[in-house]
């Protein structure tokens, strides 16, 4: 750990404040990764499904988020 | 369409593209095209356009005021710091892998509902026009290949909208640098 990260925690590690500005700075982080994820996995051929499986949620959900909820199971693999 | 289109204007679209990411925009503007052309200030476009007073900096400083970026983009590295993350690290291995800026915008809804990665910047309607218009001024010139200079035109034709109140802004003559344009295109 990074000095100014030791001095954060020493400081902060219960404050709520820097505790929840963490939590959304990786949500944020993590939306932005999932994006790139399912979409470079689409780009290789992966079906919802297969997509669905690796990031445990059902294909439906996976499908409404990224493909706009639009045709669900017709456009399905 | 694009297959038309010459290295120099290829390089102009590619960093409108950049030009749009460094302002953290969500889109590509003609006013986007307008910075792209403008970045290589030795191709014709940039050339005119610096001859009647308007170069890349003025111009991204007049896109700046005009669009200000978005500033609830940028994700909290020192939020991420304190609980030991470090963001810089996983933005390098991430954009070796998608390219520069990957992490830098949100997922972004497209008009057919779908989702996709910030990695994506989308042309407005106008720019796509004035992509567009650049092809038929090409072919008005009886042009094979489209240039940076044929874009420009292109920009020119697509009426008002931001590309031209960057240059009204700058008080360049729209005719006399279409007739400049076209007199150096050929």
């Amino acid at each position: 750990m990074s000095d100014t990260a030791q001095l954060a925690s020493d400081a902060g590690s219960r404050d709520p404040a820097v505790g929840l500005r963490a939590v959304r700075a990786l949500r944020m982080l993590v939306d932005r990764l999932e994006a790139l994820q399912v979409e470079n996995a689409r780009e290789q051929g992966w079906s919802w499904q297969e997509i669905a499986y690796c990031l445990e949620v059902s294909k439906q959900a996976v499908h409404k988020k990224y493909a706009g909820g639009r045709g669900l199971l017709r456009r399905e693999k | 369409m694009f297959e038309r289109f010459t290295q120099d204007a290829r390089q102009a679209v590619k960093l409108a593209q950049e030009n749009a990411r460094r302002l953290n925009h969500h889109f590509v503007g003609s006013e986007h095209i307008l910075l792209g052309l403008l970045d290589r200030p030795e191709s014709v476009s940039a050339r005119l356009l610096i001859r009647h007073g308007l170069d890349h900096e003025r111009a991204y400083r007049a896109v700046f005021g005009m669009i200000p970026p978005h500033a609830g983009d940028r994700i909290d590295a020192d939020a991420l710091e304190a609980i030991g993350i470090d963001l810089s690290a996983i933005r390098e291995r991430v954009e070796a892998a998608f390219g520069p800026g990957a992490l830098d915008r949100p997922p972004q809804r497209t008009n057919r509902g779908r989702l996709v990665s910030g990695r994506h910047i989308a042309f407005t309607a106008p720019a796509k026009k004035a992509l567009e218009l650049s092809l038929r001024e090409a072919l008005a010139l009886k042009h094979r290949h489209i240039s940076d200079g044929h874009i420009l035109l292109g920009v020119l034709r697509a009426g008002p909208g931001p590309a031209h109140r960057v240059l009204s802004g700058a008080d360049v003559d729209l005719e006399t640098l279409r007739r400049e344009l076209v007199a150096e295109l050929g």
